[in-house]
Order: structure tokens, then sequence, then C-alpha cells
């Protein structure tokens, strides 16, 4: 039986790593997103008000994968909305559409618990392992 | 992977070349830092950096050399013009994250009955933390645009600041080749907001007193001398530094692949020096780099404003002139001599400060004499350093020396640890005052968090790369 889609934050001497695991390459996307929104905002409850879309290119699954959790890192930062949830709606080698549902930063009831500078492409893993599919990325804090 | 290596003497260890290594590995450590280095995979990165093309020497560490992304963190590695390659994973994604030593005229007894008004001031005047910025300061595209390619000088013609700040700053604060055309609109964006901000994590504003002075010579040069105040500043290019590496990234995988460089590392991708991609990112680089330069001489600028608000005093009185501003994330063109032969080299600093010798060109005139200071912060519980470059060091690691402490606990050991600690209150009670946005980070900064950063200076005295000349310690720390 395929192992039920989770994920877990895993230790790395100067930031941290996540590992996240699912059925299908769509839900280790979602799996990975949700580390990272762990992350990024910790406990504060985030609401799904807004939603921004977006399609994204890659040279592969793994490349996607970065560049996805990357969007999310600008999201945050940037645009100052925080995620709450995510949305997987199209996936291949190539190309990811998807979509981040979240809430402008308010500070009287959202912390930023983390600046997450980049995921990076340091070991990165993004493979079928017979048993689902499975990743691995680093994170620069 | 176990990675073999050879005691060369005390303090230096080498890889042998083997496999698809092109050159030997080097790392500078002492034996029980060996030991620990052992359980990572830091040594194991210093192997896949000397697979890459074109590398000229040893493939170096540092010792504050931990494990990175890539490159090890404290990872020197140079490149020759022609064969060789450039990789932004060798540099980081914090473009010039750097150190600004600043000194005074103010004496540490003096200053500290006004040291929790003067470490609230900081608090309030440089913006650390996530997200926080000054509001009296915008940034157009425009002026951004001019800050990428005049780096602090911008800074100093807005007014903040002096002429004379830059001849204190590695290249004057500004690396030549800078092109803003070369960044892209989202790392333009990126760092729209957060020019004039510290930042989280590791970075830090500290007020320090000088505890020990070792090259009583070289301290009358830098201006230092026991129980004086003095200021460090450490923080880099922030998201737009972090986003041209992203960018690049990107463009070296393609490169990677077109000029047929096989990696043992994704984030090791690069392109040969002469090609197109590696120029484009050395211009993108030098801009980030000069926005780091601009950064710190903001902050600098809001430190002087601080001191003198709270102490009332004038900038006469206080004399908070900048010591030195150096880099230690980047990857620069210089010119080393190699077998008896003068080579022009890319050296790749991740994690690893600059450290040219007496005499040397590049190291301001006022220093000339005694060689290039080298500004080592250790953790904010214990100590930092200043150094100067040496001779050996020249000949040995193309003038390049360590940049901090080194990790040893993650993020969350080091919360571990800290829990049911009182971290504030114990740091206190010894004198050493904190203000941080959030609690998190000053448990993940706790001392036991890093190596002894006496250690490091210590394995960098005995191996003759760097010479000690003062020791500091934090009075108040302002954290992100």
């Amino acid at each position: 039986m395929t192992r039920k889609a989770g994920f877990r934050l895993i230790e790395h001497t100067a930031d941290i790593g996540l590992e996240a695991w699912g059925a299908d390459p769509a839900q280790v996307f979602l799996q990975a997103a949700l580390a990272l929104k762990s992350i990024i905002v910790g406990n504060s409850p985030v609401r799904g008000r807004d939603s921004r879309s977006m399609t994204l290119e890659g040279e592969d699954a793994g490349e996607l994968l970065v560049a996805w959790l990357n969007e999310i890192i600008y999201a945050s930062e940037v645009l100052e909305m925080l995620p709450a949830h995510f949305r997987i709606r199209a996936l291949d080698d190539h190309r990811l559409q998807a979509e981040i549902e979240g809430e402008q930063l308010a500070p009287n009831r959202h912390r930023v618990a983390r600046e997450v500078k980049a995921a990076t492409y340091h070991q990165l893993l993004m493979e079928d392992t017979g048993d689902g599919w499975h990743a691995r990325v680093y994170l620069d804090l | 992977m176990t990675i073999k290596l050879q005691k060369i003497d005390r303090y230096r260890w080498r890889i042998p070349q083997e496999g698809d290594m092109r050159t030997e590995g080097l790392v500078f450590a002492s034996e029980t830092m060996i030991q620990s280095l052992r359980q990572d995979q830091s040594l194991e990165q210093v192997r896949n950096v000397a697979t890459l093309p074109g590398i000229v020497g040893p493939s170096m560490a540092m010792p504050d050399i931990h494990w990175g992304y890539g490159f090890p963190i404290g990872g020197v590695a140079a490149f020759d013009a022609d064969e060789g390659i450039v990789s932004p994973g060798g540099v980081g994604y914090d473009i010039n994250c750097g150190v600004r030593l600043l000194r005074s005229e103010l004496e540490a007894e003096e200053l500290r009955p006004r040291l929790q008004k003067l470490v609230d001031g900081l608090f309030q005047n440089v913006p650390s933390g996530v997200g926080s910025h000054r509001h009296d300061f915008k940034l157009t595209l425009a002026e951004e645009r001019r800050v990428l390619e005049q780096g602090a000088a911008w800074a100093v013609r807005q007014g903040f600041g002096s002429e004379g700040d830059l001849d204190h700053i590695e290249a004057g604060g500004a690396l030549p080749g800078a092109d803003a055309e070369r960044v892209s609109e989202r790392a333009l964006e990126r760092g729209r907001a957060q020019l004039g901000t510290l930042g989280s994590g590791n970075h830090f504003l500290e007020v320090q007193e000088v505890e020990e002075v070792y090259h009583e010579p070289a301290a009358r040069v830098l201006g230092l001398f026991p129980g004086q105040v003095t200021i460090s500043i450490h923080t880099g290019s922030r998201g737009l530094g972090y986003q041209v590496c992203d960018d690049f990234l990107k463009v070296m995988h393609k490169a990677a692949r077109k000029y047929g460089i096989s990696l043992p590392d994704r984030q090791l991708c690069c392109a040969p020096l002469s090609s197109p991609e590696a120029r484009d990112y050395l211009a993108a680089m030098a801009g980030a780099a000069n926005f780091a330069f601009a950064n710190r001489q903001m902050i600098t600028a809001w430190v002087r404003d601080t001191f003198g608000q709270v102490l009332q005093k004038s900038p006469s009185d206080l004399r908070l002139n900048v010591i030195y501003d150096v880099c230690h994330n980047i990857a620069k063109w210089e010119e080393h001599l190699i077998a008896g032969r003068k080579r022009r080299l890319c050296v790749h600093r991740k994690g690893a400060t600059r450290a040219f010798p007496p005499g040397h060109p590049e190291t301001p005139s006022v220093y000339r004499q005694i060689g290039q200071p080298v500004l080592i912060p250790g953790d904010m519980g214990r100590y930092s350093y200043v150094m100067v470059g040496t001779a050996e060091g020249m000949a040995e690691t193309f003038g390049s020396c360590c940049h901090g402490a080194g990790r040893v606990l993650s993020r969350r050991a080091a919360q571990k640890k800290a829990r049911g600690q009182d971290v504030v209150g114990e740091l206190a009670a010894r004198g050493i005052l904190i203000r941080a946005a959030g609690r998190s980070t000053v448990a993940e900064e706790i001392s036991g968090a890093y190596k002894d950063v006496a250690d490091v200076v210590d394995v960098v005295q005995q191996a003759g790369i760097g010479l000690k000349v003062a020791r500091l310690r934090p009075m108040a720390v302002v954290k992100g």
C-alpha cells in the first residue's frame, strides 16, 4: 500500500531541510508547500482569503519543486501574502500550474516565524520510490 | 561517503586528489575540529569543489568550515581566467554578506549607565527582523539601479556618512563591473524595501568593548585601545542578493549542460569564466554586492545618529569611524603569484574573508604597513576578533582567512538546548543586553550553537594565515 502523504523537517547544521512524500508528484508538491508554510508562519492562523495563481516551467520535476517553493517565499516576503492552502492544478515534468491561497500579513494577528532566503538545489531529491513519490529540499535560512 | 584525510601538520589536513578531483583539498583545522567535521558533509563538499574545471591550487576550507550548499561554508577556491568557472553556489544566496567595524572615542565604563537606552535606540532606528523597514526612507526603481552601480558611494551621496568612510571599505564600497540591467525585476522588487535593514537569522548589530589587545602596534594603527567601545554590523544584500543567486542558479544549470561540465551536486552549477553566462552573473553579483555595501553604509549612519541622540555628544566627540568593512560571500577577480607567475584568478570566498598582507595595493594606505583588517564575529555571548592579513596567507590561501565561529548545532538543536533557559536574563547577568525582534532567533543563536571562535582564530594564527590584533566583548546586541 502506498504511504499516506506527509512531510517532516530535517536537520542541517546551518539551516533546515524538508522531506515530503505522497502517492504522486502533485501530492509531494502539496506536502512540500505545507512544510515550508510551517517554517514561515509557524502556528499563526492564516485564512485563505486571497489567491495567487501561477504557471511555472522547469527543466525537470526537481527544478519545478524548487521554483514552486521559491514562489511561496516570494509571495510571503515581497507581496506579504502569507500562505494558508495550496492547490496543484496540473503538473508534469516541465510545467506546474498551482495556486497559493492566503491572506495579507496583519501584524496584530500574524507573526512571521522565520525569514527563508531560498529553496536550494543542494542534494535535491524528487523520485519515484516504487511506493509513491519522495522529495527532499534544503532551505537557506 | 568516507573522505580520506592526511594530517600535514597540527593545523593542516589534506584530502588527497583522487577520482574526478582535479586538485587536492586543504583544510585548516585542529585535531578536535576534524573529529566533529567527520560527522557532517562539509569535507565531502571540499572534495566536490576540487572537481570543478580550472581550479588553481587546492580546494580550501578555513577552520570555521561547516556544512553549506554546494560549497562548504568556510570554502575558498580560485579559478583560472581561461580554463576556470564561476559558480553562484560558491558565493551563496546572501551575496556580500559581510561585517563592518566602527571605532569610537568612548570608554565602555562611561557608556554602561546609558547602555539600555542605547540598545533600545538602536533597535528602534535600525530595522531588524522579518519585514521591518524605516518609514522615512523609500527607494525608487531608478535610485535602486544607482545603488547597484555605485554601492556605498550612493549612500554617502544621499547623506549617509562621509566620503572618508569609503576608503575603509573593501573595494572602496563598490565592486567594478556592476550592471543593474543583468539583475532581474524580481530581484529589484525584493530588494527595494530592504535597503537599510539588518534582516534576521545570524545578522546582528553589536556594541562591544575592546577586551584585550594582542598586537599593540597594529591596534594603534587601527585606532583601537583596551576598554574602548566599538560597533559591529553584520548583514548583506538581503532579498536582492538571494534572488540574484536563485535566478543565476537556473542559468548555470543550463550553462553547465551546454558546456559539458559534470557536477557532483546541482548547487555547484557553474559556467566558464569566458562565457556570456559568467559575465552576466558577475555583473549581477557585483550589483548585489554593492547593494550590501550601501546597506551597511546606511545602517552606519543610523548607528551614529543613535549614539549622538542617546549620549548627547557631537560626531567629533564620538568619532565613530569605520575601521573596515569586509565581504565574506563573494567571487572576485584578483591577481596572485602562482609558481612565480602573476595570474588573474576568480577567487570564490563562501563564508571566508579576504585577508591581504601588508604592502598590498588594495589594502587602504593607512593600513598598508600592518595588513588588511579582518573582522571575525563570534557568538553573542562570547567575543569577536580583529585580525590582519599576512604574507604567508597571501602565498597559501590567496590571501583568505576565516569569517566567524561556524555553527555546530542546527537551529532546532539550539532551540532544544535553550529550552527552559532564560537566555536574555543570563546574558544580562553577564552585562550583555539583547534586543531581538523574534524570540526564536535568540534561542537559535545561543553561544553553544557555535564553535568557540577563539579556537578558530587560534588555528588561523598558528597556521600563519592571519594575525590576532584584538578581542572584542559584546555589551549590547540587536538581533533580527
